[in-house]
């Protein structure tokens, strides 16, 4: 059976090959984007079942607009996508509200993300049986 | 706004025509834009359509007065400089217009060196008056800023070793030795209390710098230290200590926040724990006078040399061994101070090794305004 391939968009190196090594031990295919723009390059190369994106690359955002542009794709319409945050709910964006029209995230993680919980969510949502 | 590049706008309203079209002359010459209105309707409009960073307005005019046109700018006009006009140079009516938000006032008659002199002065003061606020706003902005980029500077690196550390056992975990996994294991613990004791620090960074969300409203010192006491018994219990508390039945309120009291008890009652042996007591008890409520945790454990005592509130300082029940970062109590001062309130502590350590903290009570 062909491997499942999952994107990975994160700004932070090791972040990214850490989460590729739980991935690929949980039998996917990973592509790795340091930066939003080749995330949304990848994306369309790549055509992945699912993507993961960090909600604060470079500028708090960025993980956002990355998202809408995926959204706007074609493939990017009902492909699954989660974010990743490691954001500091005492700080000043705790009172973001994603507004009403706001592209669907399937699922948010908190970093750091328990490996058993990673390929759980992912498993979930491709519609997997977990071995 | 006027951008830097242009010409500053100057605005006169007065309506005597050739006193109007002197100052238009004059401030021209010099190398201003200029606006003139001949009453206060039509100064008003001009100002609110071009926003001007100064205005010369005549105290005396039919329909509208200086003095309303004055107030109606100040109000509408952010950082526009008035300058009044005045025919009978009144000490009076001067200081009335500076009140109502004027910078200064040009009795009549009038040279063009005061004219020129005068209006230099004024666009310098607003010039410095903007630059300030700018100043002040972007030091705030920063100060804010710098906690939570702190925070996720420090925090970032510990979140990709965790995550290394969950890769790890994800693909060899299974062949792991127990010996390896028990250094793993530690080294997790390790990074986690590192972790903890970046929160408690950022926490006293945002009680200094404010932004620590506090919600003060008026409670009974009674119920959060039943709540402190119910969450410590436990760990009392297990290391024998009795906890004891002795509370009066009514009790001034306090105006404070309840989730960093119940910590502030909590840290006090965790520390007692640490230094008080098995069979030790600890004691919470509360009193009141007729302005403040005292509440004072005292312990029977080993007690605080006396050379250490005025330590004991600084950031980092510990006065124990490095055992696992000693264990901490010295910032507990660090906290406990920094809440107590913004309750307007404080805590002492007064020790004899040996004996015990009490700690007394004080809050000004909720005066009765009804």
């Amino acid at each position: 059976m062909k491997k499942k391939k999952i994107l990975l968009i994160d700004d932070d190196q090791d972040f990214l090959l850490a989460t590729k090594l739980i991935l690929e031990k949980g039998g996917y295919e990973v592509f790795m984007a340091e930066n939003g723009k080749t995330g949304v390059e990848m994306w369309k190369s790549v055509k992945p079942d699912l993507a993961i994106i960090d909600m604060m690359m470079e500028t708090w955002g960025e993980g956002f607009s990355v998202l809408n542009k995926i959204r706007a794709t074609d493939t990017g319409k009902t492909t699954p996508l989660f974010m990743l945050s490691a954001v500091d709910l005492q700080g000043p964006y705790n009172a973001f509200e994603p507004p009403p029209d706001f592209p669907k995230v399937n699922k948010v993680l908190h970093k750091p993300i328990k490996a058993d919980d990673l390929l759980k969510c992912i498993a979930q949502e491709l519609g997997e049986q977990k071995a | 706004m006027t951008a830097e590049c242009e010409k500053p706008l100057i605005l006169i309203i007065d309506d005597e025509e050739a006193l109007r079209d002197g100052c238009k002359q004059v401030l021209e010459k010099s190398g201003y834009a200029v606006l003139t209105a001949a009453d206060g309707i039509e100064g008003v409009r001009l100002a609110r359509e071009h926003s001007p960073d100064m205005a010369f307005i005549d105290l005396k005019m039919p329909n509208m007065s200086g003095m309303e046109i004055i107030e109606i700018l100040s109000h509408d006009i952010p950082d526009i400089v008035l300058v009044m006009i005045t025919g009978f140079a009144s000490i009076v009516s001067a200081v009335e217009a500076m009140q109502k938000g004027a910078y200064d006032y040009l009795p009549k008659p009038f040279n063009p060196d005061q004219l020129r002199a005068l209006t230099k002065r004024g666009l310098e003061h607003r010039r410095l008056k903007i630059e300030t606020r700018k100043l002040r706003e972007e030091k705030d902005q920063m100060e804010k800023n710098f906690i939570t980029f702190v925070s996720h500077e420090m925090r970032s690196p510990l979140v990709v070793i965790r995550q290394y550390i969950e890769a790890l056992q994800a693909i060899a975990g299974d062949r792991f030795e127990k010996d390896i996994t028990e250094i793993i294991e530690r080294c997790q613990k390790r990074i986690q209390s590192l972790e903890r004791m970046i929160e408690h620090w950022l926490d006293i960074s945002r009680i200094e710098n404010g932004t620590l969300a506090q919600q003060k409203v008026p409670l009974n010192l009674a119920s959060i230290i039943s709540q402190s006491v119910e969450e410590m018994t436990p760990i009392c219990r297990k290391r024998g200590i009795a906890l004891e508390t002795q509370i009066p039945q009514s009790l001034p309120q306090i105006k404070g926040d309840a989730e960093s009291l119940v910590r502030v008890f909590s840290n006090i009652i965790g520390n007692a724990t640490k230094y008080t042996p098995e069979g030790g007591k600890i004691t919470v008890t509360c009193q009141h006078d007729e302005y403040y409520v005292h509440v004072s945790i005292s312990d029977t454990g080993i007690g605080i040399p006396s050379d250490k005592l005025s330590l004991i509130f600084e950031p980092f300082f510990r006065c124990g061994g490095k055992s696992e029940k000693q264990s901490g970062f010295g910032l507990g109590l660090t906290f406990c101070k920094k809440i107590m001062e913004s309750h307007n309130g404080n805590i002492t502590v007064s020790s004899k090794e040996g004996e015990g350590t009490t700690f007394v903290l004080t809050f000004p009570s909720l005066m009765d305004t009804t």
